[in-house]
């Protein structure tokens, strides 16, 4: 019997992600190499995997892996029911940072969801089509705009990378993206709106319940997430 | 039960559009809004283009209608499969209905609407007696919200959320409160500016920030469509709802009463006020009028003022019917002026329509 958990695979994520799985008391050494494989000592059958984060959001969503590190932001995203497919046993206290709409600073008349609303509201009838949102957050941005604010009349622009040059790009009017200063919004001229955070995101180490599991590898899980919860 | 249908559609001088199963998305996303792709099945071709399998026929029979360019007015029937994600209920399922299109008699159209959805479920065999039948009208509305002399920027704010009594109410607590709340954040010269009423200088300041953040010019919104509106946010803010006309958009929207009833209850509400509705109350009354023409029982359909779709393109009539004491309908409909002008036609066209749920249907007349 195995269960497995996902880590991010590189970068600050990864170290701060072995840190924490160290002071549960999992031991994981994740070779020098490029290799996505790694050891793990301190925790009978459990295999740790490295795997991007947002693979690791998939991966929860589908069952093929039973526990991973990642953003919630991710896990929000990717997972339609995240509160029924998946369970959240700590907030590891890194990767923090914050889901916004952000507008352009010269919308001086623009402050809060409300304003927004009014503004989409009235776009088709002044500019022949909709208010355009550039995100890669399409589930969070429907969520909030759509069942928080009442705000149906947009549409949304999939944006894969540097969501905050699309006004300047003219591929939308405004941006929902990922900030932890907020010195990039500020670089290009984007304020966030007063009542405008979607999720305050952080780390978390998400069990999934996508896939029936055995008494044994139950036990093994219970076990792992009691470890984190001490 | 769906010959039936067909046979009383044709007698109602709806002939049947085809329309196809996949459809072209961009359509359905851009007139109904971005929630409706979580609650559609979407693929994409092999362009690129977004595609979906057909969420309703109201969409596709327009469009047809507007590449066609036929003679109006005009009624369409259909009768077909659609396809929505849904958490609970099959994902596939079918509907019948007749969109009304071009018909000027708004009262005359709107009132065979309804008369056709009640004599549609008849036909399936749902007796009448067991239903609840509920009318809404936005033009009401909209109508109460202009004679009591609201600033238009609260005007659009409560039309948006008509028919959805949370944010509603929601709206009308925030319209009550004072403006220290509605300017927070705003820079202090820029409220200044805005309650002089400087246009020039406030777009002139605007314009300077937009090429300082290299917004392109061509697209978008303008500087001075933002100056307009802060200069309106300022005013709006600083104007504060009083508690008499919250009081009486408040029993305004709390009448639910028999149809029959329902121009007394509103001139009940209005009066007290010396308010009138005007040409709405005259096009409400003209279609009780209609509706008792084409022989529907008014005592029988329940008046909701509140009772309306947060969808842009719908304009008046809002109507549904449920079992008693459910909450899906079997039957529901409404007046969307707004949808062919959006859907490509070159004037606007009177639009109203309605739809049955024959699973459901099926499932009460057993």
């Amino acid at each position: 019997m195995t269960i497995t958990l996902a880590i991010p695979s590189k970068g600050r994520l990864m170290e701060k992600s072995l840190e924490a799985l160290k002071s549960a008391g999992v031991d994981v050494s994740a070779g020098e190499t490029r290799s996505y494989r790694t050891q793990v000592e301190g925790f009978d059958g459990l295999e740790v995997l490295l795997l991007s984060a947002s693979e690791i959001a998939r991966e929860l969503r589908d069952g093929t892996i039973d526990f991973g590190i990642t953003g919630e932001d991710l896990i929000r995203e990717t997972i339609p029911e995240p509160d029924r497919a998946a369970a959240v046993v700590a907030r590891l206290g890194f990767g923090h940072a914050d889901v916004v709409v952000a507008v352009p600073e010269a919308w001086v008349d623009v402050q809060s969801m409300a304003d927004l609303g009014d503004v989409a509201g009235s776009f088709r009838a002044r500019h022949g089509r909709r208010l355009r949102i550039a995100t890669k957050y399409w589930r969070l941005t429907q969520g909030f705009f759509s069942r928080t604010h009442g705000i149906q009349s947009y549409r949304i622009v999939e944006s894969l990378g540097a969501t905050e040059g699309a006004p300047a790009a003219g591929s939308a009017d405004i941006i929902v993206d990922i900030t932890s200063t907020g010195s990039t919004l500020l670089a290009n001229q984007l304020k966030i709106l007063a009542d405008g955070v979607i999720l305050k995101s952080e780390a978390c180490l998400v069990r999934s319940h996508a896939r029936p599991h055995e008494p044994a590898e139950v036990a093994a899980c219970d076990e792992l997430a009691a470890r984190f919860s001490r | 039960m769906g010959e039936a249908l067909d046979q009383l559609f044709a007698t109602r001088g709806a002939a049947p559009a085809e329309t196809a199963i996949i459809l072209p998305a961009e359509p359905y996303l851009d007139a109904a809004g971005e929630a409706l792709r979580r609650r559609i099945f979407l693929t994409r071709g092999e362009g690129g283009e977004n595609l979906c399998l057909r969420p309703d026929f109201t969409i596709p029979v327009c469009m047809r209608h507007i590449a066609e360019g036929a003679d109006l007015p005009r009624r369409y029937s259909y009768r077909g499969q659609v396809f929505r994600q849904r958490a609970d209920g099959p994902a596939e399922f079918v509907q019948a209905g007749i969109e009304d299109l071009g018909e000027d008699n708004r009262a005359t159209a709107d009132a065979r609407t309804v008369a056709d959805a009640l004599a549609s479920l008849e036909t399936c065999g749902v007796s009448l007696d067991g239903l609840d039948v509920i009318l809404g009208d936005q033009g009401l509305f909209e109508a109460v919200l202009r004679a009591l002399g609201l600033p238009e920027g609260w005007q659009r704010r409560l039309i948006r959320t008509f028919g959805h009594d949370g944010q509603l109410r929601a709206a009308l607590e925030s319209l009550s409160k004072g403006p220290e709340h509605a300017l927070e954040g705003i820079e202090a010269q820029l409220i200044e500016l805005a309650r002089d009423r400087e246009e020039g200088a406030l777009t002139r300041l605007i314009r300077g920030r937009m090429e300082e953040a290299g917004l392109p010019s061509h697209s978008g919104r303008s500087p001075g469509e933002i100056a307009a509106r802060l200069i309106e946010k300022v005013a709006v803010a600083e104007a504060r709802l009083g508690e008499g006309p919250l009081q009486l958009l408040q029993d305004f929207l709390a009448i639910d009463c028999p149809l029959d009833q329902a121009g007394e209850r509103l001139g009940a509400v209005m009066g007290t006020a010396g308010l009138d509705l005007g040409r709405a109350m005259t096009a409400f009354e003209t279609r009780n009028l209609a509706l008792r023409a084409a022989n529907v029982d008014l005592s029988r359909v329940t008046y909701r003022a509140a009772f309306g779709r947060p969808i842009d393109y719908y304009t008046g009539l809002v109507f549904e019917a449920r079992e008693r004491g459910a909450e899906d309908p079997l039957a529901g409909g409404g007046r969307y002026d707004r949808l062919m002008t959006i859907l490509g036609a070159d004037t606007p066209i009177p639009a109203v329509g309605f739809s049955l749920w024959l699973d459901r249907i099926a499932a009460v007349a057993k």
